[in-house]
């Protein structure tokens, strides 16, 4: 029988009518360290069943609210109600047995373990259990792996298997315990696309099945693919909460950053305005891609984008030195090169901003100056190879100021600095050698607003002064924003090409957000 | 069946095994000599205490990092449970009571490497090493310990053997001491409590990732911390056996002896970095470098080479499972490229 | 820079104040030309293995071979003097032999990955075999008075010579690790290896250059020993492997890599080698004594860097 009462799309609801629909509901939580406020009173409110997204910028307070709610963190002010229980105090301890589960972005697994082992600990631990019993252990992990029906060795060490596969252990593991509600922290981050597919198939399921979930992420297609309603902070605040229906993609990208994206601001580059060739890949392969070829002209910015695994790294790493590759060529200004490793692609003119700035980018305890300073000691010394400190310094400072670092002091070590602060001293780095080509992997990750819009304004500069730019991304919307060209990789191969007139328009991934025309800068 | 034996194949201490018995086959051949009884004996002999020191080592680098305090804390240990019994007058008590005692002295020293490691997370080989230091002056410089005979109890426990066997073609003889049993003992125990308890788990698991283990439930500091005094209580059991052995206790014989043991550990496939390493390892790994100590001279070679072959054993061993352990880094990503 | 200048002057305070008790409380012994020379002589030896140890240890490393590379020198440049060889060449070789080892440990560390501390000590052993072989397992002595006789010689009759080659070498690696741009990479590669890959280091050149000195290093001390006691052993001195570890993280060396001064590490041995010949003087306190006082230093001064360090950390966050 068809009942009219119930809206079209609406699922039937069991029970009494009077039962509280939402599984989970954080009232004015506010919570700072020493001074910091990373929550200034946020609201979320999750339906039972739905798939809830929590979206924010770096630094928004997405990591922080949930570790509140799993009670890692004690809130200063706010009240956490779980299925309609209030909780004055949350401890992991309750926040497990209510049913709250936490897949951080490293799954807390241990590689060394087996499948099993890894599967069975939380739940043995939690019964109390002192001594082994594998035939339980078979039995837990069996279960675990049927919930979402993933074929794996139980007996495999953990460390033997891809990313993909350890997440889903952590997903397993979580639905041990009868998880209502599972948060998962940007759990794609790591993964390929085929990889990504899954585990959205696996999150449909899941909710057929009843569980909830709290999705963090900041990546646009994925909000909307999966989502059933979202939650946008910004500054440890709620700017918006509503269901995904009713947002728009140029309203996400606005609620994100507080900006709109100038269009016009940007460069408009025509093909005859542009200099020379400065750097040309022909057939180029490598470990991770192959056959890809391009141009690249001085004053452009080309983009580089497509998702983990597309190879689009490893191209970065071969132009510089790092990758060794196994086919095609390189050209420098026309002229073939051998790029053996990083320092040779210096001397050619070629500088790397690399991906990740913290293992890849900084010596973090060491002065901002020695940061800085580090690819030019071979210019700063002397023909003995002895250093004055005083041309050091000076450069230290002078790149310091041109750049915008915020410091008091740059001999400070360069992990007091903010995360923007920090991107830009390995920009700095690499721009200090006066590059011909400048090649940035993911430059604005974890930046904040202010810091990304400085970065993406100085490459435009940059651009316009006559250097050559490669902006490897997976963040659309920054290819849009500063690139002139973009090559899109899948799989190691070049599978798009994308012109300005392209880039303005809504193609890529439908993660764009320029609108045409009308865009205010606040 | 298969799978059992793939992954047995994959195991460090296969080949370590192999390299055994190509060796005592070698030595065999050469000498006649090896697998004579007065020879396996001595092996066994030669092979008690520094087995007993390498589980103190594999505790460590499997949950922490390198442990070198352990040969001073057997020093020591032993040293307060022989002037106790003296003083005490238990000489004539069970041998088994001054070993209590010696555990329970080395365990507070083990409590101290535990507590500032545990609580300042410094990297435990520079503790160790400042603890071993520590512990060396209290022995030779508070104490101003040196030689002295066994008590009568512990006397006679070193008289006593277990086995004894003489060559009849060299006339050779040898003993195997009680206190091999007491190795077998630790060692069983040992992996009891490593692989059938939580906590032994655990003790894997914190090497593995200990922002992992803290998440899932395991007292992460409680278990390091446990480790370092059940290491002084081993060490001190060591101790204690070596003066049993060589039927007198010695002060200064005691320092030098964890380099040794921490390469045969290695060689057995415990990890520098952590997380992995197994019992049948450490003793794989003991007795392949006791054997190029003791055995060697039934080839013919000087003794003089002696340190070379261990020093190359040690560097070669070294060299494959770093060469290895990069060769699985590029496979993965060759793999992950594949699957994408 | 900071940092590392009130690291060294708490050293200094260190060493004052001790220098002023020691005067103070034993004033006829210590305040004795003999008894600065004694030391002076001494600590030459171990002080130069000590900053050996240090570099590798800044550099992210360790050198457990530092004392083996020392006696086998000793023993090689002391076979051939015996024999009646040319003082100079004999010097040479051991410089060139201290060369080799050291760049076989930097090559085990930087090209073939392997652990320094495991590399370290599977190099010991090989040198201490090496040496064993050489040396036939005995003492190598009858070294003409030739060259003995510089341990015996000093600068304007008051300073030992063999304490003039350690300033010597003490002021040329200074300037080496803080003035050129080699030590300056090798802080930066102790401090983070992959970053300094990717910042154009070439780390692997880097390595091998820092153990090759540290080999010098070990090569001059093994000279002076020979000089000072006539003989080499293979085996002499295993002690002084953990002295000099713990002379270096006295010194501001930090474990982990990337940080330390080599005037840090020279005064600790100063502070030590003072310590020492202070506690000979007292007849009832035994030499083990000065054991317990290292290891007790040792584990004081990581905590209270470890405390300072966090405070500075914190501070210099809420400026930034």
């Amino acid at each position: 029988m068809v009942d009219y009462l119930r809206r079209p799309g609406e699922k039937e609801r069991h029970g009494d009518t009077m039962e509280n629909d939402n599984i989970l509901c954080v009232k004015g939580i506010k919570k700072s360290f020493g001074g910091v406020h990373a929550l200034r009173g946020v609201d979320l409110t999750i339906k039972r069943g739905e798939t809830h997204c929590l979206a924010g910028e770096n630094g928004c307070g997405k990591s922080t609210i949930i570790k509140v709610i799993s009670g890692f963190y004690k809130p200063d002010e706010g009240m956490i109600e779980v299925d309609g229980k209030e909780y004055p105090v949350m401890t992991p301890g309750s926040a497990i047995k209510e049913g709250i589960q936490v897949i951080y972005q490293d799954f807390s697994i241990f590689p060394n373990l087996t499948v099993i082992e890894n599967l069975a600990f939380n739940q043995v631990l939690a019964n109390k259990r002192k001594l082994v019993n594998k035939k339980e252990f078979r039995r837990i992990a069996k279960e675990a792996v049927k919930k979402i029906n993933f074929d794996v060795d139980l007996d495999a060490l953990v460390e033997t298997l891809p990313v993909a596969d350890k997440q889903l252990i952590a997903i397993s593991r979580a639905l041990l315990d009868n998880a209502k509600l599972i948060i998962m922290d940007e759990p794609t981050t790591a993964l390929t696309k085929k990889e990504i597919d899954r585990l959205f198939e696996i999150i449909t399921n899941l909710k057929e099945n009843g569980v909830t979930i709290l999705f963090v992420s900041h990546k646009l297609d994925e909000v909307f693919e999966i989502s059933d309603s979202i939650t946008i902070l910004r500054n440890g605040e709620n700017v918006i909460s509503c269901p995904t229906k009713e947002m728009t993609e140029e309203k996400f990208a606005y609620y994100m950053t507080g900006r709109h994206f100038d269009a016009q601001v940007k460069k408009e580059v025509n093909e005859e305005s542009r200099g020379n060739v400065v750097l040309e890949a022909r057939n180029l392969a490598a470990l991770g891609f192959e056959g890809v070829s391009f141009e690249l002209h001085q004053g452009e910015i080309l983009g580089i984008t497509g998702q983990l695994g597309s190879g689009r790294t490893e191209l970065s790493m071969a132009l510089c030195g790092l990758l060794k590759p196994t086919a095609g060529q390189i050209f420098v200004e026309g002229k073939e090169v051998h790029i053996r490793n990083v320092s040779e692609a210096q001397k050619l003119g070629i500088a790397l901003v690399p991906e990740d700035r913290l293992t890849e980018g900084l010596f973090l305890p060491q002065s901002i100056i020695k940061n800085i300073t580090v690819s030019r000691l071979d210019q700063l010394a002397n023909k003995f190879g002895i250093l004055s400190d005083k041309k050091v310094e000076e450069e230290s400072a002078q790149w310091v100021k041109e750049i915008g670092v915020v410091t008091k002091n740059h001999e400070f070590p360069v992990q007091t600095l903010s995360g923007g602060n920090q991107q830009k001293v390995v920009l700095a780095r690499g721009l200090a050698n006066h590059p011909k080509v400048l090649i940035l992997n993911g430059p604005t990750v974890g930046v904040d607003i202010g810091a990304k819009y400085d970065i993406h304004r100085l490459l435009r500069d940059l651009a316009a002064e006559g250097m050559a730019i490669i902006v490897v991304s997976d963040d659309a919307a920054e290819v849009v924003t500063t690139c002139d060209r973009a090559l899109v990789m899948q799989a190691g191969q070049v599978t798009g090409k994308l012109s300005a007139q392209d880039l303005s328009a809504d193609v890529l991934t439908a993660q764009a957000t320029v609108q045409e025309g009308g865009i205010i800068d606040e | 069946m298969n799978k059992f034996f793939k992954r047995m194949v994959k195991q460090t201490e296969f080949y370590v095994f192999l390299i055994i018995v190509v060796l005592s086959l070698v030595i065999q051949v050469r000498s006649g000599l090896f697998f004579a009884n007065n020879n396996i004996v001595d092996l066994l002999r030669s092979m008690i205490v520094p087995s007993m020191y390498a589980i103190c080592a594999l505790l460590a680098f499997v949950s922490t990092g390198p442990d070198v305090s352990f040969p001073l804390i057997a020093a020591l240990s032993s040293y307060l449970a022989l002037i106790v019994t003296n003083n005490l007058g238990l000489e004539d008590t069970s041998w088994f009571i001054t070993f209590i005692i010696g555990i329970f002295f080395g365990c507070i020293m083990g409590a101290l490497n535990g507590f500032i490691i545990v609580r300042y997370n410094f990297p435990s080989l520079i503790v160790t090493l400042g603890t071993s230091s520590l512990f060396s002056g209290i022995l030779l410089g508070a104490f101003e310990a040196e030689r002295m005979n066994l008590p009568k109890n512990l006397a006679a426990f070193g008289k006593a053997s277990l086995i004894t066997v003489k060559n009849a073609k060299s006339g050779l003889g040898s003993t195997l001491p009680m206190t091999f049993l007491l190795m077998i003992a630790l060692y069983i125990i040992a992996y009891l409590v490593l692989n059938k308890t939580m906590v032994g788990r655990g003790v894997y698991a914190v090497g593995g990732d200990e922002v992992s283990a803290e998440r899932a439930g395991f007292n992460v500091k409680g278990i390091r911390f446990g480790i370092f005094v059940v290491n002084g209580g081993i060490a001190a059991i060591a101790g204690l056996s070596y003066a049993v052995m060589s039927m007198r206790y010695l002060p200064t014989e005691y320092a030098g002896g964890e380099m040794i043991v921490i390469a045969a550990i290695i060689l057995g496939g415990t990890r520098m970095t952590g997380g992995i390493g197994t019992l049948k390892g450490c003793l794989l790994g003991t007795l392949l470098l006791t054997m190029v100590s003791n055995s060697l001279i039934l080839l013919g070679i000087s003794v003089y080479w002696q340190k070379v072959f261990i020093g190359a054993i040690i560097i070669i061993g070294t060299a494959v499972s770093a060469v290895q352990s990069h060769a699985g880094r590029k496979a993965k990503t060759r793999l992950k490229k594949e699957t994408a | 820079m900071r940092k590392m200048n009130s690291n060294i002057k708490r050293l200094l305070i260190i060493l004052v104040v001790f220098v002023v008790i020691a005067c103070a409380t034993r004033p006829s012994e210590f305040i004795k030309i003999g008894n600065f020379q004694t030391m002076a002589k001494q600590l030459s030896e171990y002080g130069l293995m000590a900053i050996g140890v240090g570099i590798c240890m800044i550099s992210g490393g360790i050198d457990l071979s530092t004392v083996y590379i020392a006696n086998l020198c000793g023993i090689l440049a002391g076979l051939m003097m015996q024999s009646g060889g040319s003082i100079p060449l004999a010097i040479l070789v051991a410089l060139i032999v201290g060369i080799i080892c050291g760049s076989f440990n930097g090559f085990l560390v930087s090209y073939l990955r392997i652990p320094a501390m495991l590399a370290t000590l599977g190099t010991y052993q090989l040198f201490m075999g090496i040496a064993i072989i050489a040396s036939k397992g005995s003492t190598v002595s009858g070294i003409p008075a030739e060259y003995t006789s510089f341990a015996t010689t000093a600068l304007f009759g008051y300073i030992p010579l063999s304490f003039v080659v350690f300033l010597l070498l003490v002021v040329v690696v200074t300037f080496i690790m803080s003035k050129t741009k080699f030590g300056t990479r090798v802080y930066l590669v102790g401090t983070n290896e992959k970053a300094a890959r990717f910042a154009g280091i070439h780390g692997n050149a880097v390595l091998i250059r820092t153990y090759m000195l540290s080999g010098i290093m070990s090569a001059v001390a093994g000279l002076l020993s020979l000089a000072r006691i006539n003989s080499a052993k293979a085996d002499f001195g295993s002690s002084y492997t953990m002295q000099c570890i713990l002379i270096a993280v006295l010194g501001g060396v930090n474990p982990n890599g990337g940080f330390g001064t080599i005037p840090g590490i020279a005064i600790a041995v100063v502070i030590l080698q003072m310590m020492s010949s202070y506690l000979n003087m007292f007849p009832g306190i035994s030499n083990y004594y000065r054991d317990l006082i290292w290891g007790a230093a040792l584990i004081g001064v990581l905590i209270m860097n470890f405390v300072l360090d966090r405070r500075r950390t914190q501070r210099l966050s809420k400026i930034s």
